[in-house]
């Protein structure tokens, strides 16, 4: 994650929707004073200076806007970025679905027209040799083969901002054999195939794998199975938010994990964490967005 | 090993004993005409069930010596066919073959399930033609027995065929899963299906062949029309097996080869306890023989 902020070259400008959230203005105050975000603070202000100041943070680094509402603060942050006074929108003490409402309006929001809403997220854990992208923890509860396939795009796109061009994409299910019985194992066999014949581009897919064949070497030997993510998988992705979800906040929780996750098949870059998300993860998270934007 | 013509088949029979066949309703000209010269071939031992004096008439107007020939009266239709498949289901015949009888009959025999040849397998046709313009033969399933199938049904299609080229020496045959596109397209059942065979393939669930689908017929044959296209694929160019998307795509293909290609075929029922020659009417003598010698190759005893 530290290298990834320290690919960011060019300063981006964040408009954070209802900003008065300690977490939050924490993440932005380190974003900023690490050089790579200038910062538009939409929210009570009063409420904003004074939880700068309980942090001795100094309020004079964002530019605050005032807002008297949770949805007002949101459709402002989202025009900024509409008409380019922003790059970045980020949702701070608003509900998800009040903000995503901003978001995803069809005139006024910042929705690709057709696109798939996914989520796509970058992994930091400690006991894995390089970061892992895992899609879709937060936003499609069951996708089906055209969400999978969009997930998978979205998800090669982050991973090669990263610099990895032809990422492994391991498509994860219980095991790696073909049963009637998972209907994702039928997708994900479309999908290797659609790599094979360059349908879906610029990675090395396969699928159905378990979580050991895709991220553990050892694994195909004892289990005699091959495949060219070959233990050393750069994305994992989930048959569904149920299980991509418990997989991330297992490995935070119980793993030491850090994980910076963004919004994909928006215009522009939007953050979207949940409110007890650690200041740490945020400032990921913003950073991330910056890469992306 | 693979086999350049038919012919070759005759190396896989050469030297191992003489497999039995059996001829259901035996009172057909020309399927007497192609039993008796793979008798004379030294390809099989022929047992001759029907209407022993139609079948002696047959013999006699066309000079066929049968002195030596094993005949069971049986003039009967049913009761003929009932015994042929007895024989073979009490194992003292190694292949069925269908004479004056119609397919339908034939095959409810066969399916009987007190004294018939079930194995549990779907019962599916397996064709083997020489193309002139192929550097081998080309073997194609199913054209003529299933109409629809489904993916259940393609796996059993696929594992009939690939036991039988296995049989036939093909360690390792390239199957190719044929779609009108080499893409895969969600409104292309085919191509869906293919995908998912391969996987399974990947995954050995499928065995002893390698699958590679979808693919175009173009490219399924022509390295040159798979290179053109980009495809990374190791059956394309180079197929042992076309396995169809279904009877009509097959039938056509079948008919095509054999009358603009000027192919030779030679064709069995696979699934059963043995394999079953059940050629048409339409098919020529040579077809018959060919097909008598290919059971004679795929039979396991």
């Amino acid at each position: 994650m530290e290298e990834m902020v320290l690919k960011l070259k060019k300063k981006h400008r964040i408009a954070v929707a209802w900003a008065q959230d300690s977490n939050t203005i924490g993440a932005i105050n380190e974003a900023v004073k690490t050089g790579f975000i200038e910062a538009k603070l939409i929210g009570k202000s009063s409420e904003i200076i004074k939880i700068c100041k309980d942090g001795s943070i100094d309020d004079r680094l964002f530019d605050i806007i005032d807002s008297d509402n949770e949805t007002d603060a949101s459709e402002e942050a989202v025009r900024l970025v509409r008409c380019d006074d922003a790059d970045v929108v980020m949702k701070g003490l608003v509900g998800t679905d009040r903000f995503l409402k901003a978001v995803m309006d069809k005139e006024k929001g910042l929705m690709i027209p057709n696109a798939v809403l996914s989520y796509v997220a970058a992994m930091e854990i400690p006991d894995y040799h390089k970061l892992l992208f895992i899609t879709d923890p937060a936003v499609i509860p069951f996708p089906d083969l055209d969400q999978k396939i969009a997930m998978a795009g979205y998800a090669i796109e982050m991973a090669s901002r990263f610099g990895i061009e032809k990422p492994r994409i391991a498509l994860i299910g219980a095991s790696e054999k073909m049963s009637r019985h998972f209907n994702n194992s039928v997708d994900y066999a479309i999908m290797c195939k659609m790599a094979d014949r360059g349908q879906i581009k610029n990675c090395i897919m396969d699928g159905p794998l378990d979580i050991f064949l895709a991220c553990d070497n050892r694994s195909g030997e004892i289990k005699g199975v091959t495949s060219p993510v070959n233990g050393d998988a750069d994305i994992l992705l989930f048959p569904s938010l149920e299980a991509c979800n418990p997989f991330y906040k297992g490995l935070m929780l119980f793993g030491k994990g850090e994980l910076a996750g963004l919004i994909r098949g928006t215009e522009k870059p939007v953050i979207v964490m949940s409110r007890s998300e650690s200041e740490k993860s945020k400032y990921y998270c913003i950073a991330l967005s910056c890469l992306m934007a | 090993m693979v086999l350049k013509t038919l012919n070759d088949l005759k190396r896989l029979v050469e030297g191992g004993p003489r497999k039995k066949l059996v001829l259901a309703a035996a009172q057909d000209q020309q399927a007497m005409g192609a039993v008796v010269r793979a008798w004379k071939d030294n390809i099989i031992e022929p047992i001759l069930i029907g209407d022993k004096e139609d079948i002696q008439n047959i013999c006699a107007s066309n000079n066929y010596d049968i002195a030596d020939l094993r005949i069971i009266h049986e003039p009967e239709i049913d009761k003929s066919v009932e015994m042929a498949v007895r024989m073979v289901s009490s194992k003292q015949a190694d292949i069925l073959m269908k004479g004056k009888v119609g397919s339908s009959t034939l095959l409810r025999c066969v399916l009987n399930k007190e004294w018939g040849l079930r194995t549990g397998n779907l019962l599916s046709h397996f064709a083997l033609f020489e193309v002139e313009t192929y550097h081998k033969v080309i073997a194609v399933t199913d054209v003529a027995m299933n109409i629809a199938p489904n993916l259940k049904d393609k796996i059993a299609i696929v594992n009939n065929a690939v036991t039988c080229l296995n049989r036939l020496g093909y360690t390792m045959p390239k199957v190719a899963v044929l779609g009108a596109v080499e893409m895969v397209n969600e409104n292309m059942e085919a191509t869906l299906d293919a995908a998912l065979l391969s996987k399974m393939n990947q995954r050995d669930q499928i065995k002893n062949c390698i699958i590679d689908g979808p693919l175009a017929f173009d490219n399924a044959i022509s390295l040159e029309s798979a290179k053109h296209k980009g495809i990374r694929s190791e059956v394309a160019g180079d197929t042992d097996l076309l396995l169809m998307p279904d009877i009509e795509v097959g039938n056509v293909l079948y008919k095509s080869l054999v009358f603009f290609a000027k192919a030779k075929v030679a064709s069995i029922i696979l699934g059963a306890m043995v394999p079953i020659v059940l050629t048409s009417r339409s098919d020529s003598e040579q077809a018959k023989f060919d097909s008598i010698l290919l059971a004679a190759a795929a039979s396991k005893w």
